[in-house]
């Protein structure tokens, strides 16, 4: 008879998931099993965690129009 | 006291502004039983109120039947309203038949229309029919009555007013009438101006709590606690909660009230606010109070407070004047708690140990009419912007740019307070602010849980006069072109762009980037020995629709937390018959 894995099915963007596969490549045992492209089979207490990663990642890829706006104040200030 | 309107059909625009706030109030109404209701017709100010907040038809009913001593046939209700016999609507399409339907619908929701069934001889062919008939409840007729003719009751009606002098222990003496509440005034400084001023900032001071700006003098503890428990805001603990939840609902706030009740203010003061909260913050100043004072009133039941008392004093307060006086005396004992209360949201002024207490503008306009509710709120609306004498504040002030900087001509510290929640504020001129929407503003807004609805809908309702005339113009222009070179698929699509369409996308796309991830919990099922067998579980799984994943190919299926019992239980079945039919079983 077939074999049931309990487990949190997450369903994203086939980006998001490469991301959650780089996630679990540096901190393991998040990924029980790869699906498809947008789907993978995660442990279930680790949901917070990868969310919490994503997020880290994507701010950081994000464009804030701050970061190279305080730099033209200054030079402007001072020029 | 205002006079009773007769049962004219009012604008349609004016209705509308104020469905909002009639419907809550009404579905309360409606959902009360009817021992309830027979007691809250006992007060003729709660007859009236209530009459006020029924629509047209049902109230040209009331007054049909009002003075009629006996009961009328059913089939007369129908005669009394003109119905538009086109051939457009047929049975109970037609929009007169529904609005009739309906009107009689809430009549008898409310228990006022009672139908009585008769056994009568049909005068010509001499056989027994069944004829239904519909009277008015018998004390819903008298108060109203009572209110309309302005009768004192003194021997005749003592019967009624029992059980409300029952409820008056502290005065056997005094009846419940408005008349007897009149007392000379006592503080001639008390001006409509003051309690205008007393109500606004009382009201105001409440919805700057919930935008979070820095106030000297946070709302009581009370306010707070109806705050939270009608999900308006929440704790963060409450947050973290329902985040952990998965955002499902949530009932147990509503639960564990009692413990709730002993949080101190430390703690209540860190609220923070919630969708909910967001579009309540949106609406107009009668809606917010109805939303709450509807809290009000569950709330005042779980604390086992008469819910007839307060609908009455509630009531009461639509009925009184403003700018007069009112002895405390005559109030029953939740009344006088309710007093405390209400004072807190400035619906009431009572000053300490008076003996008098002061309606203000937003308790008398609670029940009235759409056409003098409108005039006392937009008294109401004047004075919110009119701290610096510009009537332009409050609505109509708000650019935005293409490069997401936005620029609000305000100086309202609500309204500032409001754009504060979704937009990084820059600078602060003396009539306005700018700021620029970030994608960080945004997602701090979302984590609010407020929606990109809701923002870009806020945005668009107030934009700048400039920013219509744009948008305008630039519809006319895509209108012209496209009707000219005959683009009629194109022109249907066209639309009134306020916001520029880069903005909007944008804040849908940080909507969307914030649940990038979709997680359900359940099981995997794989390594199935033969088509057959995956088959067989698969199509019955989704025939119950608890199938979320599936991959023919590999043979694996994902199955939801709640239904994979159901699927158990199928396949041991399915093992007991095959272990009973050799044939059908498989090798392992």
């Amino acid at each position: 008879m077939a074999r049931a894995i309990k487990g949190m099915l997450i369903e994203c963007d086939p980006s998001i998931k490469s991301l959650v596969v780089k996630i679990d490549q540096d901190y393991r045992d998040i990924i029980i099993e790869e699906l498809d492209d947008t789907h993978l089979l995660i442990d279930p207490s680790k949901l917070t965690f990868i969310k919490k990663e994503l997020n880290r990642i994507l701010a950081d890829n994000s464009y804030n129009p701050f970061d190279d706006e305080d730099p033209q104040a200054v030079a402007a200030t001072l020029g | 006291m205002s006079t009773p309107q007769p049962p004219s059909s009012s604008s349609l625009d004016t209705e509308e502004s104020v469905d909002f706030f009639k419907s809550t109030i009404n579905e309360y109404l409606d959902n009360l039983p009817e021992s309830v209701h027979q007691e809250l017709f006992q007060s003729r100010e709660t007859c009236l109120a209530i009459f006020r907040l029924l629509p047209a038809l049902s109230k040209f009913y009331i007054m049909a039947l009002l003075f009629h001593e006996t009961s009328a046939p059913y089939s007369d209700l129908n005669r009394w309203v003109k119905s538009n016999k086109s051939s457009e609507f047929k049975g109970h399409q037609n929009p007169t038949k529904i609005y009739q339907n309906d009107s009689i619908k809430r009549l008898k929701s409310l228990h006022i229309l009672k139908e009585i069934k008769r056994q009568m001889v049909h005068p010509i062919t001499k056989q027994p029919t069944i004829i239904i008939f519909v009277q008015l409840n018998e004390i819903f007729r008298q108060s109203l009555r009572d209110a309309l003719t302005g009768f004192l009751p003194d021997s005749t009606q003592d019967q009624s007013k029992i059980s409300l002098a029952s409820v008056n222990n502290s005065n056997k003496g005094k009846s419940n009438d408005l008349n007897s509440m009149f007392e000379d005034d006592i503080d001639n400084d008390i001006t409509i101006e003051y309690l205008d001023r007393y109500c606004l900032a009382k009201w105001e001071n409440i919805l700057h709590f919930m935008v979070g700006t820095e106030i000297k003098e946070i709302p009581s503890v009370g306010v707070l606690t109806l705050l939270r428990f009608s999900g308006l805001m929440e704790l963060p603990s409450d947050r973290e909660h329902r985040e952990a939840l998965n955002g499902m609902i949530d009932d147990t706030i509503d639960n564990n009230y009692e413990e709730d009740n002993k949080k101190s203010i430390h703690t209540l003061r860190q609220l923070l606010i919630t969708r909910t909260g967001f579009q309540f913050l949106l609406q107009e100043i009668s809606s917010q109070i109805w939303t709450l004072l509807i809290q009000y009133l569950i709330m005042a039941e779980k604390l086992k407070m008469n819910p007839v008392d307060v609908l009455n004093f509630i009531f009461l307060l639509g009925s009184l004047e403003l700018g007069q006086g009112y002895a405390i005396s005559m109030l029953s004992k939740t009344q006088l708690i309710m007093l405390d209360h209400l004072q807190d949201y400035g619906l009431i002024y009572h000053q300490k140990n008076s003996s008098v207490f002061y309606p203000t503008r937003l308790a008398t306009s609670l029940t009235s009419e759409s056409s003098s509710f409108k005039t006392a709120s937009n008294a109401i609306d004047q004075e919110i912007s009119q701290p610096r004498a510009d009537k332009e504040t409050n609505s109509g002030a708000i650019i935005i740019e293409t490069n997401f900087k936005i620029y609000c001509y305000t100086s309202s510290p609500l309204q500032i307070a409001i754009l504060n929640l979704f937009v990084h504020l820059r600078a602060r001129f003396s009539n306005m602010v700018t700021g620029v929407v970030t994608r960080d503003s945004v997602r701090s807004a979302l984590r609010n849980g407020i929606s990109s609805a809701q923002i870009i809908n806020y945005l668009e309702t107030h934009a700048h006069s400039g920013m219509i005339e744009l948008a305008e113009a630039e519809y006319n222009k895509k209108y012209e072109f496209e009707s000219s070179i005959g683009n009629m698929s194109a022109l249907e699509q066209l639309k009134l762009e306020i916001l520029p369409p880069t903005v909007i996308d944008q804040i849908k796309l940080w909507q969307l980037e914030l649940d990038r991830v979709q997680s359900f919990k359940g099981y995997l099922y794989k390594d199935f020995n033969n088509d057959f067998e995956f088959e067989k579980l698969l199509s019955y799984g989704e025939d119950i629709g608890i199938i979320i994943w599936k991959d023919k190919v590999k043979r694996k299926f994902f199955v939801s937390q709640e239904g994979n019992p159901q699927l158990i239980d199928y396949a041991n079945k399915i093992i007991r018959n095959s272990s009973n039919t050799p044939r059908a079983n498989t090798p392992a």
